[in-house]
C-alpha cells in the first residue's frame, strides 16, 4: 500500500468514526470524499500493477517458452492467469465500491441542495415580511402626518369660531359647535395614539430620561386634565403626603400616562366623586397609583385590560369615548422606562391603576436643584 | 437685550388654510403683528423685510423642511438672533430636545389650539435666555 493511501484510510476511519459518534452531514461527505481519493489512488495503483504484470508475465514466457503454442507456455500462461485473478476481484470491489460511493455523493448533493433551497425561501419570506413590516410603519407615519395637516385647519377654525362668537349663538348652535370642536380633539388623540403605538410596534418609542422629581409631574398632569373631568362633575386631587422623590424618567410620557389613567377614571367616576392621585414609596421603587369610585373593571374583562383596542363594553366607547389604546400604550411607556403597570380593585368599590417606577428619595436634596 | 413684548411674529407655513388660522389667532386672538410665508425659500427674504421678532416655522414643508429654514436664517448676520418656535405633530421628547439643540426656543404640536396659541409663544418669548 502506498502511504498516500495509507494516509487516506487514516482519515477516511476517522471521519467515519466522527460522523457515528456526532452525526452530521459534514463529517459523512467528508467520509465520502476521502473514500472516493482512496478508490481512485486504489485503482490507480491497481492499473499500474497489472500493466507491470502482464508485461512481467509477457516477458517470463518469452523467456520460458519461445514457441508460443508450447505445453510449458499453455501451463504457465494457466499459472500466471490464476495467479493475477486475485488483482481482478479486487479492481471489481474496487469499482463497485466507486460506484456505491458515487451514488452517495449524488444523494448527498440533493440533500444539501434541498436544505440550500429550503433556507433561500425561508430569507425570501423574512425579507418579504420585514417589507411589509416597513411600508406598514411608514404608511401610518405618513397618514398622521398628513391628517394632521386638514385637522390642524378644522380645529383651529372651529376653536377660533367657538372662542369669537360662540357665546351670542343660539343654544343648539353652540351645542353642536362644541361637538364638532371637541371631536377634532379626539380625532387627534387618536392620531397621537395610532402614531405612538405604530412606534412601539417598530420599537422607535424613544424616551428622553432625566432625574426629576415626581411631585411636580403628578400636580401638572393633574392640573391638565382638570378641564376634561370638570365638566364630568369630577374632582381630581392629590391624596395623602406624597414623599419629595426622584425619578429617572420621560417627564412628558409620565404625564402622558397619567392623562391615560385620570381621563379613564373621571370617565367611569360618578358624578361629585373625587379621584385621587397618590405616590408612595416602595423599597427602592415609587409607586404612583390613581384611585376611582366607579363601578370596577368586570372580572371577564380584566385579562384584556392592556391591549390595544380593548374596551370592557363597545357601548362605553360610544357613551364615554376613547380610542382603547390608551392603557396599552401606557403599558408600553412604563415598561419602556423599566417600571411596571397594574390594577386592582378597591375593598370599598371602584378600581386603583398604579404604576411603579425606579425611583430614590430625595434627601439630601440633589444640589442641581432639578 | 432689554427685556420687551411679543410683537411681531412671522408664520412660514406652506397649507392655506393653517396660514388663516394661525395668523387669525395670534393677531385677532393675541394682539400680534403677524405676517405670513407659505414658501420655505422665501421665509430668510420675508424675515428680512418684516424684521420679526419671533419666527413661527412648520417642520414639514414640501420644498423645504423647516431645520433646513432655521439654519439658513442661522447662517444670516440679521437674523441669527431670531427666536425660532418650529410648529409639528407631537413630537418626541427627544426629537424635541433635538429642535431645541439646534437652536429653537420650543415645538408648538398641531394641531394647535387658537385660544391659546399667542399666549405659548408669549410665555416662550419671555422664557428665553437673552
Amino acid at each position: 500500500m502506498t502511504t498516500a493511501l495509507k494516509d487516506l484510510t487514516g482519515e477516511y476511519a476517522a471521519a467515519l468514526r466522527e460522523y457515528l459518534e456526532e452525526g452530521g452531514e459534514s463529517p459523512l461527505f467528508r467520509a465520502y470524499q476521502i473514500g472516493r481519493d482512496a478508490v481512485s489512488a486504489g485503482l490507480g495503483v491497481l492499473e499500474v500493477a497489472a500493466l507491470h504484470q502482464e508485461a512481467l508475465v509477457g516477458d517470463l514466457l518469452r523467456l520460458l517458452a519461445p514457441d508460443e503454442s508450447s505445453l510449458v507456455a499453455r501451463r504457465a500462461s494457466e499459472f500466471f492467469a490464476e495467479a493475477l485473478a486475485p488483482f481482478e476481484v479486487s479492481r471489481q470491489g474496487f469499482l463497485e465500491a466507486n460506484s456505491v460511493l458515487r451514488d452517495l455523493n449524488r444523494e448527498l448533493e440533493r440533500r444539501r441542495e434541498e436544505a440550500l433551497e429550503a433556507y433561500r425561501a425561508a430569507q425570501d419570506k423574512l425579507d418579504e415580511r420585514r417589507r411589509m413590516e416597513a411600508l406598514k410603519d411608514e404608511l401610518i407615519s405618513l397618514v398622521g402626518h398628513e391628517l394632521r395637516t386638514p385637522l390642524t385647519s378644522i380645529h383651529g377654525a372651529l376653536g377660533l369660531i367657538r372662542g369669537k362668537v360662540g357665546p351670542q349663538l343660539p343654544e343648539d348652535a353652540r351645542r353642536l359647535l362644541d361637538i364638532a370642536h371637541r371631536n377634532s380633539r379626539r380625532l387627534a388623540r387618536l392620531l397621537d395614539n395610532v402614531l405612538d403605538l405604530q412606534r412601539i410596534e417598530s420599537g422607535t418609542l424613544a424616551f428622553d430620561v432625566r432625574s426629576q422629581g415626581l411631585l411636580p409631574l403628578l400636580e401638572q398632569a393633574i392640573e391638565a386634565n382638570q378641564p376634561y373631568a370638570e365638566p364630568l362633575g369630577v374632582t381630581l386631587a392629590l391624596g395623602g403626603d406624597p414623599p419629595d422623590v426622584q425619578v429617572k424618567v420621560d417627564g412628558d410620557r409620565v404625564i402622558q400616562v397619567l392623562t391615560n389613567l385620570l381621563s379613564n377614571a373621571a370617565k367611569f367616576s360618578p358624578p361629585r366623586e373625587t379621584v385621587t392621585v397618590s405616590a408612595a414609596l416602595r423599597g427602592a421603587e415609587v409607586r404612583v397609583s390613581v384611585a376611582d369610585r366607579g363601578p370596577g373593571i368586570p372580572e371577564g374583562f380584566r385579562s384584556r385590560v392592556f391591549q390595544r383596542f380593548a374596551q370592557a363594553d363597545s357601548s362605553t366607547t360610544r357613551a364615554r369615548g376613547g380610542t382603547g389604546l390608551g392603557l396599552c400604550i401606557s403599558k408600553a411607556i412604563v415598561e419602556g422606562m423599566g417600571g411596571r403597570i397594574g390594577f386592582e380593585a378597591r375593598p370599598e368599590g371602584g378600581t386603583v391603576f398604579f404604576f411603579d417606577l425606579p425611583g430614590r428619595a430625595a434627601v439630601p436634596p440633589p444640589e442641581d436643584g432639578a | 437685550m432689554t427685556r420687551r413684548a411679543l410683537h411681531r411674529v412671522l408664520v412660514v407655513e406652506d397649507d392655506p388654510d393653517i396660514q388663516v388660522v394661525a395668523s387669525l389667532a395670534l393677531s385677532d386672538v393675541g394682539g400680534l403683528v403677524v405676517e405670513v410665508c407659505g414658501c420655505a425659500r422665501e421665509a430668510r427674504e420675508a424675515a428680512r423685510s418684516f424684521r420679526p421678532d419671533l419666527i413661527l416655522l412648520d417642520v414639514m414643508m414640501p420644498d423645504m423642511d423647516g431645520i433646513a429654514v432655521l439654519e439658513g436664517l442661522r447662517e444670516d448676520e440679521g437674523l441669527a438672533a431670531t427666536p425660532v418656535v418650529f410648529m409639528t405633530a407631537r413630537a418626541q421628547s427627544h426629537e424635541i430636545a433635538r429642535y431645541r439643540a439646534l437652536g429653537s426656543l420650543g415645538v408648538v404640536a398641531k394641531p394647535f389650539d387658537p385660544e391659546t396659541l399667542a399666549e405659548t409663544l408669549r410665555g416662550l418669548w419671555e422664557g428665553r435666555d437673552s
